[in-house]
């Protein structure tokens, strides 16, 4: 359900989606700002409005007396961006209107779009592609690589950029992903949408984020007090055993971790190969893209709270040292992995046949020296 | 680089040419134009064409009266001034010169 506006374009009533309205008060802005300095303004915009209201009398009938978002946003994809310079660089007022609006002028500017052709998943990563000018292959490659190295973080990365990146949807917008010149203020105007949209929900979540860093920045400061005066021995007992089998705990939990680690990458990379993980083949209506995010997502799901646990050990078994602690289990971990993944190699042929073949398959395509 | 990028410009400029002759050809409105052009290399959108139209028009190259349509409001059908007609004379000429360097630059000496 949208609210609806009725507008006057050029003496034709129009009832529109208010989310049409505001596109198409964008649309017209924009053209009015244009043609600023062109003597036949009045007259130009009159024309677009009388064209926008011939278009908006296509789309409704006897049974659907308004126009939806869409068809507005159809209808400006038609209509095409308004120049300023009459497509002709030869005329003089073009040369005045220079000095006016550089920004308009400076060339090939870009805007980042979700380009649904030829996507994988929704066309971020093809967005992306289009925007930085390189071989989307590579940016597939870079999320995956980014998805593994912050164990599943990047997924969310990516799942934000699904809903924060508009979709290039129409010819027009397609080709300003790729990097044909746009106004600036159609940007502006849907980073406001955007921002009004995001802002209430982004407030939430920075307040409780600030929240928990000022208690958790609290509370080791109030740690740090009790411990630096008095040696450790005089702590009780009770805290000592606490301190002794969190300090246990630590690296429990770290090889847990890294197992998981493990196991995660050795499936995706038998996902990859076979379509299989360990003889359990996926259901035929699961494409292969989706696994890989299943997969992640379950890795960072049940990895989350082990890094959790893993981070109140260290607090209670080191205090103040805590970020040395740290360092060194990031060392363990890498460590525990590389253990692990040797272990793999060494005990479970299935992996060594993986691994083997893996290079094999990258020898065929890179031509790696053998 | 696609082919058609390779010509860009050559295809904007060519517009104000080839509504000329378009125009000289009938009276149109602009919608006649949009369909006329879309099947072609050409394709242009309202956005461009107005602007341009209203350009010509200033320069005198062309004209429109308003026309009643049956199917709602009277609409601008444009036709060419004595100057114009001139002036898409000069421009054929030219675009046949120009075709015939292309033709003769490909042939050997």
């Amino acid at each position: 359900m949208n609210k609806v506006v009725t507008i006057n374009l050029n003496g034709n009533a129009c009832q529109l989606e208010e989310q049409g309205y505001d596109a198409l008060r964008a649309y017209l802005d924009t053209a009015a700002a244009r043609l600023e300095s062109n003597p036949d303004k009045a007259e130009i915009m009159s024309d677009l409005e009388q064209a926008i209201a011939e278009k908006c009398r296509r789309h409704v009938g006897p049974h659907k007396n308004v126009v939806t978002a869409a068809e507005i946003q159809r209808i400006i994809t038609e209509m095409g961006p308004v120049n300023g310079d009459e497509g002709d660089e030869r005329t003089g007022p073009a040369t005045e209107r220079r000095s006016e609006g550089p920004s308009q002028r400076a060339g090939a500017t870009r805007r980042l779009y979700q380009i649904r052709e030829g996507a994988m998943i929704s066309g971020v990563c093809n967005g992306l592609a289009a925007y930085f000018n390189i071989d989307v292959t590579l940016v597939r490659v870079a999320f995956v690589f980014l998805a593994i190295v912050t164990s599943g973080g990047w997924v969310l990365a990516y799942i934000l950029m699904m809903f924060i990146v508009p979709e290039a949807y129409s010819s027009e917008e397609r080709a300003a992903a790729h990097g044909q010149p746009f106004n600036a203020q159609q940007l502006v105007d849907r980073a406001k949408h955007h921002y009004a949209e995001f802002r209430e929900s982004s407030n939430q979540w920075q307040e409780k984020w600030r929240r928990s860093r000022e208690a958790r920045r609290e509370r080791r400061a109030a740690r740090a007090m009790a411990v630096q005066p008095q040696p450790p021995q005089s702590q009780g007992t009770a805290s000592y055993a606490t301190r002794v089998f969190a300090g246990f705990m630590v690296p429990v939990f770290t090889l847990l971790s890294a197992i998981l680690f493990v196991a995660l990458i050795i499936a995706l990379i038998s996902l990859f190969k076979t379509g299989a993980v360990f003889h359990w083949s996926l259901p035929h209506d699961v494409p292969i893209w989706l696994a890989i995010i299943i997969f992640i997502l379950v890795y960072q799901a049940i990895s989350t709270p082990l890094r959790a646990a893993s981070r109140a050990s260290y607090e209670a078994s080191a205090g103040s040292r805590y970020g040395w602690l740290a360092a060194a289990d990031g060392l363990m971990w890498l460590a525990f992995a590389a253990l692990l993944f040797w272990l793999a190699y060494l005990l479970i042929p299935e992996v060594r046949w993986l691994i083997h073949s893996t290079f094999e398959w990258k020898h065929l395509v890179w031509g790696w020296p053998s | 680089m696609a082919i058609d990028e390779k010509f860009n410009s050559i295809r904007k400029g060519l517009l104000e040419f080839l509504i000329l002759r378009i125009i000289a050809a009938d009276k149109v409105y602009v919608a006649d134009m949009l369909e006329r052009l879309s099947r072609t290399e050409f394709a242009t959108q309202e956005g461009t064409l107005y602007p341009l139209l209203s350009k010509m028009r200033r320069e005198d190259l062309l004209d429109y009266e308003w026309r009643e349509s049956d199917a709602g409001p009277p609409r601008k059908y444009y036709k060419l001034t004595a100057k114009g007609r001139t002036q898409l004379a000069e421009l054929n000429r030219y675009w046949k010169q120009i075709n015939t360097t292309v033709d003769d630059l490909g042939q050997p000496t």
